[in-house]
């Protein structure tokens, strides 16, 4: 018994991971998807880019940030919405 | 000036200001609690400064004496090496304060005496001894 | 399970975390992409195997398997189960292994959670994580092992036992929650060099860490507070914090990383001070380590400490290997690093920022040249010196006054550039405020620091307020919401912002109790049954004396009855003389402990300490200490949890970036 106890302790701690470890290695060869242009990342961005702007919106309502800052600041980060959405609808 | 340089000159005041300060109070502390020098009781004796110091040593054994009017009250002799001096305290002894005890005593020596206020006793190793040393082990019980 | 699988399972570790980071480095000079799945899952069995060996300790412990060396030394037959499994992190080794074990709950965490994100960072982060790890996988299979056995030519049938001291729920739990802090900034650290390595300036990976920053926070700042908390309670010097090497040693990164987290707000929303937060996140992590070393290494005497080991230049060579790896990386980077905008205003909240900054890192500077001052002085004068509180208070108290005076600026101030109307707008409110509350108390007869704290508290607390306030009243006018649904959507679409005011108030709370400290009156006397004595206007009578034997101690219970000072009854409280092992045949081997007893309400603590007791003579030593507004720190504390976890909880529309 204490044999078979034994064996399947190491077959569980130790075999197991070893297997689960080297299967990548057996996969065709593949590459990284691009992380700056894939759909996730993109979309992620585009969330980020319209929290800033709300955030801005707040501050302006506030009065943390004067009209002209404010104006330009928003058409900055506009601007790199619709980059981002077109690169989205693009794929 | 532009506002760069501005910045720049700004940060180094600051830097100035931060680094007289804590070298000014390094110096010169306020509280006379602030710093103590530790000195061996050898060397206390010969200097007989009364700067705030630290000693450390051990209770002479048996010499230990509580007032009997004020039972905070205590005198006691500190033994480092072969060289002893009397010590003075008047507060709470701490609880592994007893014949023997590693003490770290903090105050004043004047003509021959310490007055000390604050005492340190640094802990038995209990916690952290070698096991071989330890008689409490309940040898019975392996035998059992 | 033996303990030899625990030991096998550290080695295997090692290896593991050798072999995770040749292959992660070896994908970046291939791009092939299954070397990082391979990459991860090894990091995952790094983590699986310490996961591994911290149960097998764990049950050890439980089981009082005294074989084990570490077993044997801090638990005994009569140790209570809790404090068998929070021995865990009682002692050194097995604390080493209790970091490595949160290490690989965070390792395991990023992996899992980033699998399909930031696939250019992650290998550098794992390998990052790995590194760390291995160290400590070194320090365990190597230098500590806490699976090492007893020595072989005697049998121990029981163990030391645990502290009496550490046997404490609160002892039980602050460990490992300044360990989750510590352990935490490993993460933001890993994403950092990864950055750096990578050449990612974009403000997305700093997105990514902020919410781990403020985990990590969290716990240091629990770690500190309950650490605070335990030594009031245990003790029985009357105080929370007493500067000592290992305290300052968990400040010092608090500092640090308090500091980062506000200037990433600068990074995220202007890209500014990239450097600086480079700078910052390798010093925070850095002092991490270095408080590792403090604690566990007995470099410094002090309550936290073991008896000193080999541990001490390990330690050294590994917090240099940090600095000049991360500090090297970074210059090599520096153009990368080089911020497209520049500072214009000194009235503009991004000068706040960097002024708050700059005063985190000054404070964090004289708390760190505090504590080595006894090692420098004897460096360089070759006498020793030790330093006291009042040192740290001298020098600290007017850095914090400064640092509270700029929590209530900072928010008032607007982006860019202030105009001096809305200067006069913002201000008028909470400076006003703050000269009423200055005037009265000048008028009560206060004095110095205590009137300028309180004054400032006042300050930033009518900024919090007109901070919530402002935006109320602008959603109000935008969107026409009532005043309750404004702010409660205000809150939930602001959480960083708002949560972090909330921690404003706390930290305002916490100054009102360190205030406090300066009306602390304390006695000590003697006292025979029916005796009476007084102290800041109460009466303490002694009205009983009694014993008790209990399961692991004897204990004398004393009886105080105190009363006001018009006769009122106000409380009985109850300090007790404690020997602990009390049947131990060895004198020497007993230890006595004094319990103390506190009265409390927000207005002030009474503290009580058996301090000792005479059984010939029925005399009981008694120190009594009357602090006021100590509960303030800790109400203090709640209010700055709640505030962080409102400013991490995560929204609807994005889990964690």
């Amino acid at each position: 018994m204490d044999i078979i106890r034994d064996y399947s302790l190491v077959l569980i701690f130790f075999i197991l991971p070893i297997i689960f470890i080297l299967q990548p290695l057996f996969l065709p060869y593949f590459e990284a998807p691009d992380d700056v242009a894939d759909i996730p990342s993109l979309r992620r961005k585009k969330l980020l880019l319209y929290r800033q702007i709300n955030e801005l919106e707040m501050e302006f309502d506030i009065g943390n940030i004067n009209e002209e800052d404010f104006q330009s600041g928003r058409n900055e980060l506009k601007q790199e919405v619709s980059e981002i959405i077109a690169l989205l609808m693009a794929k | 000036m532009n506002s760069n340089k501005k910045f720049k000159l700004m940060i180094s005041g600051v830097i100035a200001v931060v680094i007289f300060w804590i070298s000014w109070v390094s110096s010169n502390p306020a509280d006379e609690k602030a710093m103590a020098t530790f000195v061996s009781v050898d060397e206390l004796i010969k200097d007989k400064t009364n700067r705030r110091t630290k000693l450390g040593g051990l209770v002479k054994d048996g010499s230990i004496v509580i007032s009997e009017t004020n039972y905070l009250d205590c005198t006691f002799i500190l033994k480092e090496g072969e060289t002893e001096l009397g010590v003075k305290y008047d507060r709470t002894r701490p609880d592994l304060f007893k014949d023997g005890a590693e003490v770290i005593v903090t105050g004043h020596y004047l003509n021959g005496t310490f007055y000390a206020d604050e005492l340190q006793t640094k802990c038995a190793s209990r916690y952290e001894g070698d096991l071989r040393d330890e008689t409490s082990y309940n040898l019975n019980e392996i035998d059992t | 399970m033996t303990p030899i699988a625990g030991s096998v399972a550290l080695n295997l570790a090692f290896g593991f975390s050798i072999l995770t980071v040749i292959t992660l480095i070896f994908y970046t000079q291939t791009k092939d992409q299954r070397l990082v799945l391979t990459g991860q899952r090894l990091a995952l069995g790094v983590s699986f195997f310490v996961f591994l060996a911290t149960f097998i300790l764990s049950y050890q412990l439980l089981i009082g398997n005294f074989d084990v060396d570490y077993v044997a030394r801090y638990t005994s037959i009569e140790t209570p189960t809790i404090y068998k499994i929070s021995a865990l992190w009682a002692g050194q080794s097995g604390s080493l292994l209790f970091w490595l074990f949160i290490l690989s709950i965070y390792t395991t965490i990023v992996i899992l959670q980033n699998q399909r994100k930031h696939n250019r960072l992650m290998p550098w982060v794992i390998i990052t994580l790995a590194i760390i790890q291995m160290f400590f996988l070194v320090l365990t299979n190597f230098v500590v092992n806490p699976f090492s056995p007893t020595e072989a030519d005697f049998i121990v049938a029981n163990g030391n036992g645990l502290n009496p001291l550490l046997q404490n729920i609160t002892m039980a739990i602050h460990p490992p929650t300044l360990y989750l802090g510590y352990v935490g900034f490993s993460v933001p650290f890993g994403f950092a060099i990864s950055a750096l390595m990578n050449r990612d300036t974009s403000p997305l990976w700093i997105q990514s860490i902020r919410r781990w920053t403020l985990v990590a926070w969290l716990f240091l700042s629990m770690g500190i507070i309950l650490g605070g908390w335990w030594a009031y309670q245990e003790l029985g010097w009357g105080g929370y914090w007493a500067w000592d090497p290992v305290e300052n040693a968990s400040f010092m990164p608090w500092l640090t990383a308090t500091a980062f987290i506000h200037s990433i707000i600068i990074q995220e929303k202007k890209d500014m001070l990239r450097v600086w937060n480079m700078v910052l996140i390798i010093i925070t992590f850095t002092l991490c380590i270095f408080g590792t070393f403090l604690t566990r290494s007995g470099v410094m005497s002090s309550v936290h400490s073991f008896t000193a080991s080999s541990l001490g230049p390990i330690f050294l060579t590994f917090v240099f290997f940090i600095l000049v790896a991360s500090f090297g990386l970074m210059y090599t980077r520096l153009n990368d690093l080089r911020s497209p905008r520049k500072m214009e205003s000194f009235t503009s909240r991004e000068s706040g920022f960097l002024f708050n900054n700059m005063v985190f890192v000054v404070l964090c500077f004289s708390v760190f040249w505090g504590t080595l001052f006894p090692v420098i002085s004897e460096a360089v004068r070759g006498t020793k010196i030790t330093v006291g509180p009042p040192f740290f208070n001298q020098i600290n108290i007017p850095i914090g006054l400064i640092l509270l005076a700029l929590t209530g600026i900072g928010p008032l101030l607007a982006w860019r550039k202030t105009g001096r109307k809305s200067l006069i707008r913002n201000f008028t409110f909470p400076i006003l405020t703050g000269l009423i509350t200055m005037i009265i108390l000048l008028i009560l007869g206060y004095t110095g620091n205590v009137v300028i704290s309180f004054s400032l508290c006042a300050f930033v607390t009518a900024t919090v307020l007109t901070e919530f306030v402002r935006g109320i009243r602008a959603r109000t006018n935008k969107f026409n919401e009532s005043i309750f649904t404004a702010l409660i959507r205000m809150v939930s679409k602001n959480r960083s912002r708002y949560g972090g005011y909330v921690v404003h108030l706390g930290i305002v709370f916490m100054f009102i109790g360190f205030t406090g400290h300066a009306f602390d009156k304390e006695k000590e006397f003697s006292l025979k049954v029916g005796e009476k004595n007084h102290v800041a206007g109460y009466e303490f009578e002694l009205t009983q004396l009694s014993e008790s034997e209990r399961l692991n101690h004897y204990a004398w219970i004393s009886d105080l009855r105190v009363t006001n000072s018009e006769g009122e009854f106000v409380t009985n409280l109850h300090p007790e003389k404690r020997i602990y092992f009390h049947n131990n045949p060895d004198i020497n081997r007993r230890q006595p402990h004094s319990e103390l007893d506190i009265y409390t309400t927000m207005n002030k603590d009474i503290y009580s300490i058996f301090s000792a007791v005479d059984n010939e003579n029925g005399v009981a030593f008694i120190k009594i200490m009357v602090n006021p507004l100590v509960r303030w720190v800790w109400v203090g504390g709640y209010i700055l949890v709640f505030g962080t976890v409102v400013a991490m909880w995560p929204r609807k529309d994005q889990q964690w970036i």
